[in-house]
C-alpha cells in the first residue's frame, strides 16, 4: 500500500473530529509530522504548530479554554500547548496545598497557596513559553506553550503526530521542546497544505537534556 | 524494664494517634507525623556501645539482643502564611541521654521567586544540608538504619542554632538541567564539636544529638608522667556555646536534573579552645567537605561523602576549668568518606551497600591521636506500602585505636559487628 493512502486511511478518524471542532471543510488536509533525535530515534513530547503564513483566521472564535492540573505532586501535562488568548484553569486535585508561580516575562502570575479549584482562569495572550513552578515543592516543572494559531500538538512515543483539519494554505511548521536550547531548535519549514497529506520531518541535532522526571530513581533528591 | 515500658507507651501512642492523625490531616496546614521505629540489634563487640559512656562504636552492646523502641519520631511542619513555613522534629529514645528531645526546629522563608534566582531563608536549630543519605523526615536514611561515619558525626556534634541563607537558579535558558545552588549561614552553640570524636573516635549508628542531650564519655584518665593513675567520670552536652563567637559554613552544589549533584562545603565553629563554661571547653573544630551522587545506568544509585577536618583542644583541660601542669594545644586531624551503591528494585525492595573509611591521627607522630578503621554495610529494606517497612542491616567495622591502649590497656585493634532488623511504622502525613 502506498505510504501516502496508508496516512491517509490513518489520519481518517482525525480528520472527521477535527472537522466537527474547527469547522473544517471537506477540502481541509492534514500534515504527519516525524521528530528525531541525531541519533535518528523518536523524540516524543516535541510541541509541532503550524501558523498560517498569510491568512487571518477567516471565523474570529475563542481559543480553546485548558486545563493544568496538578496531580501526585506533578503539573499535569508536563506540557499544555493553547492558543494565544487561551483561558486556562490550574485545579489542584493533591490532598497538599500547592502555589503555583510563573516569572517567564510571556506570562508572570502566581496562585497562592490552594487545593481544589478556587482560583479563577487565567488567560494567555501572549505567544511564547510559560515555565511554571510550584513554591512548596521545589521538584515541580511544567510548561504552558502559547502559540498564534489553533493548528498544535504533540509527538507521540513513535516521534509522530498528526495536524488535522488545516485549511488550504501556506504554513510555517514549527517544533518546540524544553529539553533543548531554543536556538538549536531544528529550523522551522514551510509547506502549502492543499486537500491531501503533506509529511515532513525534523531532526534535532543537537544532543537532547534528559527528559524531567516527578519520581526520582533509586536515588533520594531532597529537593531545597 | 526501661525498655518494656517504652514499649508499652510507644503502642499505645499508637492505637490513639490514628485518630487523631487523621482529623488534623483534614488540614494541610499542619502536617504531624508519628514514627515508631522497633528494633532488634545484636551485636559482637569487646568495648560497648557508646551511647552508654562505653569504648566501642556501635550504638547496641552485646547485652541488647533484645526487640526495644529504638526511637519514637515526632514531626511537624506547618504553614504560618503561605511563604513562612515551620519545622520541628522531636524525638524520644530510651538509651543514653533518655527522654524527649528536640532534633530540630526552625523557620523557613520562602518568597515567591520573581527571577531566576530562588532564595530562601532557614533560622533556628538545623542541620545544614550536607549529608546525601538522611534526606527522610527526622534526617534518616532510605537507604540503610546506620549512617555512614561521616553523617554519624554530623548527627552528634554538628547541629548550628543559626540562620542560613540559601540561593538558587537553573543555568542558561528555562528547560535547562543545571542548576547552581548557594548557602551561608552564621551559627552558635556547636562549641564542643570533636570532642566526641576524638574521646569516643568515628562510629556508625543512627542516634542522633538532640537539644540538651548528655552523654557520657569514656572516662579521662588521671595521669602522672604519663603514667595513668586513675579515671575520672567526664560528661560532654554537644550543643552548648561557650565562646559566645559564633561560627559559619557556606556551600555551593552543581545539580543536572535528577541525575548528578556535586556539593562542596565548608564548616567551621570558629570555637576559642582555651575557653570554658558550663563544665566544658571548647574545641575549634573546621572541616572540608565534598558530596556527590549520580544515577548509574540500570537504575543504581551511588552516592559518596568525602569530610577532611582538624581539631585543636587542650590535652590536660579539666572539667573544672583548670589546667593540669602538662596541658597543651593539641591538634587533631580527622578524614571520613564513603561509598555507597543502592538500587530499588519494584517500589517495595531496595538494596544498598556502603564501605566507609575514617582516619585521625596528629600532624607530630603520636599514637594518641589514632583512630583509623573500614566498615561495610549492608542493608535490605522492603516497604509494605506508606505505613510499615521493615529493614535488615550488618554492619562490620574493623579499626585501629590508640587510645584504646594508651589510656585503657585494651588492644589498639578491634572489630565490630552488629546485625540490625527494624519494623517502621508510619502515622500521620506520608513520606
Amino acid at each position: 500500500m502506498p505510504r501516502d493512502r496508508l496516512l491517509r486511511i490513518l489520519a481518517m478518524p482525525a480528520l472527521l473530529t477535527a472537522g466537527l471542532c474547527v469547522g473544517a471543510t471537506e477540502r481541509d488536509g492534514a500534515l504527519t509530522v516525524t521528530v528525531t533525535d541525531r541519533d535518528g530515534l523518536p523524540v516524543d513530547h516535541v510541541v509541532i504548530y503550524a501558523v498560517p503564513t498569510r491568512i487571518p483566521h477567516d471565523n474570529p472564535r475563542e481559543p480553546a479554554p485548558a486545563v493544568m492540573e496538578q496531580r501526585d505532586g506533578a503539573f499535569v501535562p508536563h506540557i499544555l500547548v493553547v492558543e494565544t488568548g487561551a483561558s486556562i484553569e490550574f485545579p489542584n486535585t493533591d490532598e497538599v496545598s500547592h502555589h503555583v508561580y510563573s516569572f517567564s516575562p510571556a506570562k508572570r502570575f502566581e496562585l497562592p497557596l490552594y487545593k481544589g479549584n478556587v482560583h479563577a482562569p487565567l488567560t494567555f495572550d501572549t505567544a511564547g513559553t510559560v515555565t511554571l513552578g510550584c513554591n512548596i515543592h521545589d521538584g515541580m516543572l511544567g510548561y504552558i506553550f502559547v502559540v498564534d494559531t489553533p493548528h498544535f500538538t504533540l509527538s507521540n512515543r513513535s516521534g509522530e503526530a498528526v495536524l488535522t483539519g488545516l485549511p488550504p494554505g501556506d504554513y510555517t511548521v514549527s517544533v518546540w521542546t524544553p529539553r533543548i536550547r531554543p536556538e538549536r531548535l531544528p529550523v522551522p519549514q514551510q509547506v502549502s497544505i492543499q486537500a491531501s497529506n503533506v509529511s515532513l520531518s525534523f531532526a534535532i541535532t543537537s544532543k537532547l537534556f534528559p527528559p524531567h522526571m516527578h519520581e526520582g530513581t533509586s536515588l533520594s533528591w531532597d529537593d531545597y | 524494664m526501661g525498655r518494656l515500658l517504652t514499649l508499652a507507651l510507644c503502642l499505645l501512642v499508637l492505637l490513639g494517634a490514628p485518630v487523631a492523625a487523621q482529623t488534623v490531616l483534614s488540614d494541610d496546614r499542619h502536617q504531624w507525623a508519628l514514627d515508631l521505629d522497633l528494633g532488634y540489634a545484636a551485636a559482637s563487640s569487646r568495648l560497648g556501645a557508646w551511647p552508654e559512656g562505653a569504648l566501642g562504636k556501635l550504638r547496641y552492646g552485646v547485652d541488647a539482643d533484645a526487640l526495644s523502641a529504638t526511637r519514637l519520631l515526632l514531626d511537624y511542619r506547618g504553614r504560618i502564611t503561605p511563604t513562612l513555613r515551620a519545622s520541628i522534629a522531636t524525638d524520644y529514645v530510651d538509651d543514653a541521654s533518655a527522654g524527649i528531645g528536640l532534633t530540630e526546629a526552625f523557620l523557613e522563608w520562602r518568597p515567591v521567586p520573581t527571577s531566576a534566582l530562588e532564595r530562601h531563608w532557614r533560622f533556628g536549630l538545623l542541620y545544614p544540608r550536607f549529608s546525601l543519605e538522611n534526606g527522610e523526615r527526622g534526617w534518616r536514611s532510605p537507604y540503610t538504619t546506620s549512617f555512614s561515619a561521616v553523617n554519624a558525626w554530623l548527627g552528634e556534634e554538628v547541629r548550628p542554632f543559626g540562620v542560613e541563607w540559601t540561593g538558587q537558579r537553573r543555568l542558561g535558558f528555562y528547560g535547562s538541567p543545571h542548576a547552581l545552588g548557594v548557602s551561608v549561614a552564621a551559627f552558635y552553640a556547636n562549641d564542643p564539636a570533636g570532642t566526641l570524636l576524638f574521646w569516643r573516635g568515628f562510629s556508625l549508628h543512627d542516634r542522633q544529638t538532640r537539644a540538651g542531650d548528655r552523654f557520657d564519655l569514656p572516662p579521662a584518665p588521671v595521669r602522672r608522667n604519663r603514667v595513668v593513675v586513675g579515671y575520672r567520670a567526664q560528661t560532654l552536652e554537644p550543643f552548648v556555646e561557650i565562646d559566645h563567637a559564633p561560627g559559619y559554613y557556606a556551600s555551593v552544589e552543581w545539580r543536572y536534573a535528577r541525575r548528578a549533584l556535586v556539593q562542596l562545603a565548608t564548616w567551621d565553629n570558629r570555637a576559642d579552645p582555651s575557653s570554658f563554661g558550663n563544665g566544658q571547653w571548647s574545641w575549634r573544630t573546621k572541616f572540608r567537605h565534598l558530596a556527590s551522587q549520580v544515577a548509574l545506568p540500570a537504575d543504581i544509585g551511588f552516592v559518596a561523602q568525602w569530610m577532611r577536618g582538624e581539631t585543636h583542644w587542650i590535652i590536660g583541660a579539666s572539667p573544672d576549668g583548670s589546667l593540669m601542669p602538662w596541658s597543651r594545644l593539641v591538634r587533631d586531624d580527622f578524614d571520613a568518606r564513603y561509598a555507597m551503591l543502592t538500587r530499588q528494585f519494584g517500589t517495595r525492595h531496595r538494596l544498598s551497600l556502603r564501605h566507609d573509611r575514617f582516619d585521625m591521627q596528629r600532624p607530630e607522630p603520636d599514637p594518641l591521636g589514632i583512630d583509623a578503621g573500614r566498615a561495610w554495610t549492608v542493608a535490605y529494606v522492603h516497604d509494605f506500602g506508606s505505613r510499615l517497612s521493615i529493614s535488615a542491616e550488618a554492619l562490620r567495622i574493623a579499626s585501629t585505636r590508640g587510645l584504646w591502649s594508651e589510656f585503657y590497656a585494651e588492644p589498639q585493634h578491634d572489630t565490630e559487628r552488629q546485625f540490625r532488623l527494624q519494623w517502621r511504622l508510619r502515622l500521620g502525613a506520608s513520606r
